[in-house]
């Protein structure tokens, strides 16, 4: 049998900045081997050089559009290390914080599927919509993308007045959204033939692997760090974890869908149950965290994010471990390509919602 | 639902849409508001004051050229200098050091604002920091003390029973 290689990336040609070697027979897939690392930027090292808080714009960047949950993991472990305990206002203003950067994922996530799949209305429905999102998340902190707004010790400022009548407003809106996307995406019966049974993952398989995230729950296993491990004060509020049995393409967009339901049920009640009192410790000087080790992971947009941290007592870390979700994800390519077409190679791969930027840190 | 009835559906919903009002605002003729005067930090309870985080605007009086600014800023974009302005004499800033940003490098985090203790740099929301050459980029302390011209933004986000829109 000869077999022909093809290498898919990395400069964008529908597979991020990242590259799959694709072996073919004929028009079939039969190997396809991930090769991260085209956009690593060390920012683990970089760590190691800065103090605690220029680290946060840094931390940002591997995924700027869900600034707030990687930096949710991040002041976890910083506040685990120096043992601070975060007013609760400051914790329910980092949870809405967390839940709109999941809905802004989410949505960035829909828009790139639909354009992969050829349906471009899918491509400028959610990008419009993510503005919504990107308003009230902009009136609090005040950016746009990057939002830099978590700190050790709570949140940079106190939400002005207004944000909760215009989240409100926003949540109202985007749930009859959402029927519209369920009609045009989700149930359009050409997107359900192009992609239902399509890089299936059993439930064994994504337990053997290690998945996690949204790709984890479109498998059938309900694991969610904000369920199992609650931090913050996700355990005082009210939601479901969707999950799929699938496990095929179809089913990790049906679950992201579902996902954003949740998020603004839990963006309605924290506004809702929001006690008023400080949002941060008034921490002087320089942060200076006592020598120690710790381990925080939060429930990011993508999967379950860990920040391994050790301090020397310094006023920089000594090493920073980040354990992202796509890194974990990414064993799931070579498994869920094998024996499609590669004209299923897009769709199949974005329905796994792999961000090399992430993945490569 | 049958696969043509299912079809029917998608189509419809789409074309709904030709009769709703357009979401897009479109930029240089239509601008969005920004309320509020930009992002403020206040030393004494240690917390920030909500706004849009846009240019910076210096207050050359308050500056004492501590460049606690620089400090912060070096391991995040560089781009904050000090320089040196022998013909300003302010009182309390006696060796006249004054920061200048580099717009090109800066990533609007407003960490050099947290870390003034003076309350001599805040951020605006002037957001319209463009030029054709990256000379016009960099900006001496006199050019971040010129308060920024307020942006004549009319349009915002509006919920209606035609869909959200700008208006």
């Amino acid at each position: 049998m000869s077999t022909l290689s093809i290498s898919v990336g990395p400069q964008h040609p529908g597979s991020g900045h990242f590259r799959i070697m694709v072996k073919l027979d004929g028009d079939r897939i039969v190997e396809a081997l991930p090769d991260p690392g085209y956009v690593h930027r060390g920012e683990e090292k970089l760590a190691e050089y800065r103090n605690y808080i220029q680290n946060i714009p840094h931390f940002e960047r591997p995924i700027v559009h869900d600034s707030s949950n990687i930096l949710f993991a991040y002041v976890s472990a910083v506040e685990d290390l120096m043992k601070l305990e975060v007013p609760e206002r400051g914790q329910y203003i980092r949870v809405v914080m967390a839940e709109l950067n999941r809905i802004i994922a989410h949505l960035y996530y829909m828009a790139i599927y639909g354009i992969f799949v050829g349906h471009s209305t899918m491509f400028m429905w959610p990008m419009g919509d993510r503005e919504l999102f990107i308003d009230v998340a902009q009136m609090i902190s005040g950016q746009r993308v990057t939002f830099a707004f978590l700190l050790p010790g709570g949140v940079r400022n106190d939400m002005p007045e207004g944000v909760k009548e215009r989240a409100e407003k926003a949540c109202d809106y985007f749930e009859k959204r959402l029927v519209e996307y369920e009609k045009i995406f989700i149930n359009n019966p050409l997107f359900e033939r192009r992609t239902r049974g399509m890089g299936v993952l059993t439930k064994q398989d994504a337990i053997r692997l290690g998945v996690v995230g949204p790709t984890l729950r479109a498998s059938g296993v309900k694991a969610d760090l904000r369920k199992d491990e609650p931090y913050a004060v996700y355990d005082k509020l009210d939601f479901d974890i969707p999950v799929s049995q699938d496990g095929d393409s179809w089913a990790r967009a049906w679950v992201h869908m579902e996902e954003m339901r949740q998020s603004m049920a839990i963006i309605r009640q924290a506004l809702k149950d929001m006690p008023s009192g400080p949002v941060k410790l008034n921490l002087r000087g320089q942060i200076r965290a006592p020598s120690g080790e710790t381990f925080a992971r939060t429930e990011a947009s993508r999967g379950a994010l860990s920040f391994y941290l050790v301090s020397n007592g310094g006023m920089m870390p000594y090493r920073v471990r980040l354990i992202t979700p796509s890194f974990r994800n990414m064993i799931a390519i070579p498994h869920i390509l094998k024996g499609l077409l590669l004209a299923d190679l897009p769709p199949a791969f974005w329905g796994l919602d792999y961000w090399p930027v992430e993945a490569d840190r | 639902m049958s696969f043509v009835n299912r079809l029917f559906s998608a189509i419809n919903s789409g074309t709904k849409h030709l009769f709703k009002r357009r979401f897009t605002l479109r930029y240089p003729d239509q601008k969005f508001i920004l309320e509020g005067e930009g992002y403020q930090y206040d030393p004494k309870n240690g917390v920030g004051i909500a706004g849009y985080r846009g240019r910076h605007i210096l207050y050359l009086e308050r500056c004492t050229g501590c460049s606690l600014c620089f400090m912060m800023c070096k391991g995040i974009s560089l781009a904050i200098e000090m320089i040196n302005l022998p013909d300003k004499q302010i009182s309390v800033n006696k060796k006249s050091n004054f920061p200048q940003i580099d717009y090109s490098k800066c990533v609007y985090c407003g960490f050099c604002v947290d870390a003034c203790p003076f309350r001599a740099l805040f951020e605006t929301n002037d957001y319209e920091v463009v030029s054709y050459d990256r000379e016009s980029l960099l900006f001496t302390p006199e050019q971040l003390a010129v308060p920024p011209k307020k942006p004549k933004g009319t349009h915002d986000l509006k919920y209606g029973s035609r869909g959200a829109y700008h208006a």
